[in-house]
């Protein structure tokens, strides 16, 4: 007999909503958290995008801490001297909300303590060490030696996951599949805020960046959000153009963004909270690795489920629905009292239906493009030196758009042609 | 703002016993990128007089270094015991 | 003959992250609902010199706290550091104690044993930090003290122990019953394993309320405190400010701070 019917390692929003979907069903769970408290160790932009909690706290909007609800999204290109943007503003996310800001350690708590209240039991200040194994199947964990056992292991490490990489369930990670995340926190007051990015009451503003300014051809991308009095900036650097610039320091990239001149403006006035960096999930549909096995099963960052570009960063609802269906298929596995590979693979199947795989499927190979010198220097080049002469009083009389465009592209640097057929690309992928 | 400034706002549990990340200095001696200085988001490696400085203390466990060093010189794991950083935000 | 096993009691107070305290500038109390908390470090030292006494002797280590029902973190910490039983003194009654009713609340939860033989406090705590408790509990037992303990061993029924002192390391030997106040960082804690923190939360700690430590509820908490707050002024945080020089620019800096009234001249 095991000690526990499932455990979960690691209480993030993977980890926490598997153990809340499965305690509250009734089966016997350990979740175990390296962190003390909870979220201590982790980082997010970060915005909660979609309504994936509501299947395992129905009334999530009114009790999680959430910060603010996203009103303004708005996407931009950064280049030296200019930032050109859609803003996007609408009324309509008010009585649907697409996304909420939050603060880790606050999310991850509320999470944890929702999962102790549903029945299983929360060890915070603990790091697991190792997959225990016997016959080729894993069945508990080790820690400082001794080791737990349990029918089945919920890898919930995030994206750098140690024990599943020892046990070879997972590949290193590498240049391609993880960037870095570094980010400032800064307190600004909630008046302020509202000032200043236009909002009301609890709306919110969530920007994401291009950072078209950087030198040395590293590229990176940026995100500004609102939370209730404090604003979270930060950046996602590309590990394989800073590389090969070989010369820029990662700490300084963060310092060039938060002193755009468009940026620092923003949080201006504001006190520095909190400086902290963690890794970015960044590989593609290619490189997720088999979700379940024997005894096991994988979720969130650690199975490859979440999506970041430099354009868009989403990772916390894919960790939340995906430790959902784990969940599920571990219910109905405790059923069959059946947790083989084969049985487990009901897991994979839920999966396959779900957003979780299928925008992973569907953007595939798009990192590509959009860690690509097409969007991080030419679309930007191109489109300030088109605005600028379409813009600006020159006293001559005003060329065709079409002009200004071929002119401009000239001095991106880019042939149409390349243009053209990245464009096509991005386009079919988008 | 100068990264120290930053890191000196951070709440850390140092670890006195376990240091979780150790270089092995033979490798590093021979380094031609010293890829980690560059990397490292909290400064926890510096190039002193041509050798390699890491403290751990510093460190915030974002993985990077482990990555970063193509050489096979970091050796990589958790803290132990709630040990190390520790963020009020996240 | 039969040799009963020592019984050993460890004070531990669970406090505010030192580094994240919070006053409330309305009304000056801490705020304890921005902060974490975490156990007294001083206590973690203190329960560590316990358990490398039980490591050698046959020994009963019982952590007894004061404190409100999120203590129970702490609670569950130091069992699966090693304590045997874990009581927590929480009651209303209790709530906004002074030094006074803290250390005769603890005394009277002691008391209740009967037999004791070693007291173990941390030296201070990081929130109030006045070094109070150990010794008011001491003297409500009526027993000998040993307070800012480097090092603690115990043989035969005596305590042999270094006091760090300002002017050098003092060795005392004292018979037991005897509560001993521990130095921050005199040792370094025993990890909680997985394996004994799920005892523990199975264990489970207790909770006493005024009626079981035996007290009424007009001699402890706020009503049984002699001290009043009068007021609280919040420290007013002053600028500061650093600039490198070099040596020939350290006339001109002498001048500046001396214009800002940041120094004096002798004769003023
Ligand atoms: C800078 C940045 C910005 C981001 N912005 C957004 C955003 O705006 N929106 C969004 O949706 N996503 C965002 N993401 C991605 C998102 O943070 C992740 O996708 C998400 O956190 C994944 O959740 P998870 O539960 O899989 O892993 P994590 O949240 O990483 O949780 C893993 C947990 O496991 C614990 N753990 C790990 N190993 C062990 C072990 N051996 N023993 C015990 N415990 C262990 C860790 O301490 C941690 O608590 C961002 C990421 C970063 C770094
Ligand atoms: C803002 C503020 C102002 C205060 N002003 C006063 C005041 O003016 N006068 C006054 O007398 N009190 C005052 N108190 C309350 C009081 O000082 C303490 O909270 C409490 O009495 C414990 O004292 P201490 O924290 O200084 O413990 P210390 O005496 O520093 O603690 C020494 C050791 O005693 C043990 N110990 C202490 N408290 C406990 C406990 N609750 N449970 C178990 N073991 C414990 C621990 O081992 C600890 O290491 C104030 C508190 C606050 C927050
Ligand atoms: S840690 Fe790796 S990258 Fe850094 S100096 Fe050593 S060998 Fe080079
Ligand atoms: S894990 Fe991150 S913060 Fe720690 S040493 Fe490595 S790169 Fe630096």
């Amino acid at each position: 007999m095991s000690e526990f019917d499932v455990i979960v390692v690691g209480a993030g929003p993977a980890g926490s909503s598997a153990a809340i979907k499965m305690a509250s069903q009734g089966l016997n769970v350990l979740l175990v958290e390296r962190g003390d408290p909870v979220g201590s160790k982790n980082v997010s932009g970060g915005i909660l995008w979609g309504n994936d909690l509501a299947a395992i706290i129905p009334d999530w909007e009114k009790s999680a801490p959430l910060e603010r609800y996203v009103e303004r999204k708005v996407t931009s290109f950064l280049t030296g001297d200019s930032e050109i943007a859609i803003d996007f503003k609408t009324k309509k996310f008010q009585e649907k909300k697409t996304g909420y800001s939050v603060l880790r350690t606050r999310l991850d708590s509320f999470l944890a303590r929702k999962a102790s209240q549903s029945g299983a039991m929360v060890i915070t200040g603990v790091t697991v060490d190792a997959l225990a194994m016997k016959d080729g199947r894993v069945v508990g964990i080790i820690n400082e030696g001794e080791t737990i056992t349990a029918d089945c292991v919920i890898l919930a490490e995030g994206a750098n996951p140690r024990v599943a990489m020892a046990a070879g369930l997972v590949g290193k990670p590498n240049d391609r599949t993880v960037g870095i995340g570094v980010k400032h926190v800064y307190k600004l007051g909630e008046n302020v805020i509202n000032e200043r990015f236009n909002l009301r009451g609890n709306a919110g503003f969530a920007g994401e960046y291009v950072l078209s300014f950087l030198e040395g051809g590293v590229y990176a991308g940026g995100f500004l959000y609102t939370n209730k009095d404090t604003v979270s900036m930060g950046v996602v650097i590309n590990m394989e153009t800073l590389r090969k610039n070989g010369n820029t320091h990662s700490f300084d990239i963060m310092e060039k963004f938060a002193q755009h001149p468009f940026i620092s403006g923003l949080v201006e006035g504001g006190q520095l909270q909190e400086y902290s960096a963690h890794f970015v999930y960044e590989g593609g549909y290619e490189d997720m690795p088999r979700a379940y096995g024997n005894g096991y099963m994988l979720v969130g960052d650690t199975a490859g489920f979440s999506f970041s570009n430099g354009m868009i960063l989403q990772g916390m609802n894919y960790a939340i629905s995906s430790g959902i269906l784990a969940g599920e298929a571990a219910i109905e596995a405790k059923k069959d009292n059946d947790f083989s590979a084969e049985s487990l693979s009901r897991y994979q199947k839920k999966l396959d239906n779900s957003p979780a795989v299928l925008d992973k499927k569907n953007f595939q190979g798009i990192n590509n493009v959009v860690w690509s010198p097409m969007v991080h220097r030419a679309i930007p080049a191109l489109l300030e030196s088109s605005l600028y002469s379409m813009l600006y009083e020159t006293g001559n009389p005003k060329k065709h758009l079409s002009q200004i465009m071929m002119k401009s592209l000239k001095s991106s640097g880019m042939n149409s042609k390349d243009l053209m057929l990245q464009g096509y690309r991005l386009m079919r992928r988008m | 703002m100068e990264i120290e400034e930053k890191l000196a706002l951070l709440n850390y549990k140092t670890d006195p016993e376990y240091e979780h990340i150790t270089i092995n200095p033979k490798i590093c001696e021979t380094c031609p990128d010293h890829f980690c200085t560059f990397a490292c988001p909290a400064k926890c490696y510096t190039l002193i007089e041509g050798r390699i400085n890491f403290k751990y203390e510093d460190c915030v466990e974002c993985g990077t270094c482990d990555v970063a060093c193509a050489h096979g010189s970091v050796m990589w794991t958790n803290p132990k015991d709630s040990h190390g950083i520790k963020y009020k935000f996240g | 003959m039969i040799i009963l096993a020592l019984e050993i009691i460890v004070l531990v107070k669970q406090v505010p992250d030192s580094q994240e305290v919070v006053i409330d500038p309305v009304t000056m109390n801490l705020n304890r609902s921005l902060t974490r908390n975490v156990t007294n470090r001083a206590d973690e030292n203190a329960l560590e010199a316990a358990l490398q006494i039980k490591d050698k002797v046959d020994a009963h280590v019982t952590v007894i706290s004061m404190g409100p029902p999120q203590a129970e973190t702490t609670m569950i910490e130091c069992l699966a550091r090693g304590a045997d039983r874990a009581i927590l003194a929480s009651d209303r009654f209790f709530g906004g104690a002074d030094t006074y009713p803290t250390g005769l609340t603890l005394a009277a939860t002691i008391k209740t044993f009967g037999k004791f033989d070693i007291i173990f406090a941390g030296e201070e705590t990081s929130d109030s930090s006045t070094g109070h408790v150990g010794p008011g509990v001491a003297e409500f037992l009526d027993i000998d003290q040993i307070t800012y303990a480097s090092k603690v061993d115990f043989k035969d029924g005596y305590i042999t122990a270094e006091r760090e002192l300002e002017d050098g390391t003092e060795v005392v030997r004292v018979p037991t019953p005897v509560l001993i106040t521990v130095l921050l960082n005199s040792n370094v804690p025993r990890r909680q394993t997985l394996r004994r923190k799920i005892d523990a939360m199975k264990q489970g700690f207790e909770s006493w309320d005024h009626e079981k430590v035996g007290l009424q509820p007009e001699w402890v908490g706020v009503r049984g405190s002699p001290t009043i707050v009068r007021k609280m002024r919040p420290i007013k945080e002053r600028e500061r400010a650093a600039k490198k020089v070099d040596l020939a620019g350290i006339p001109d800096l002498v001048k500046e701070l001396y214009q800002k009234g940041a120094i004096k001249l002798e004769s003023e």
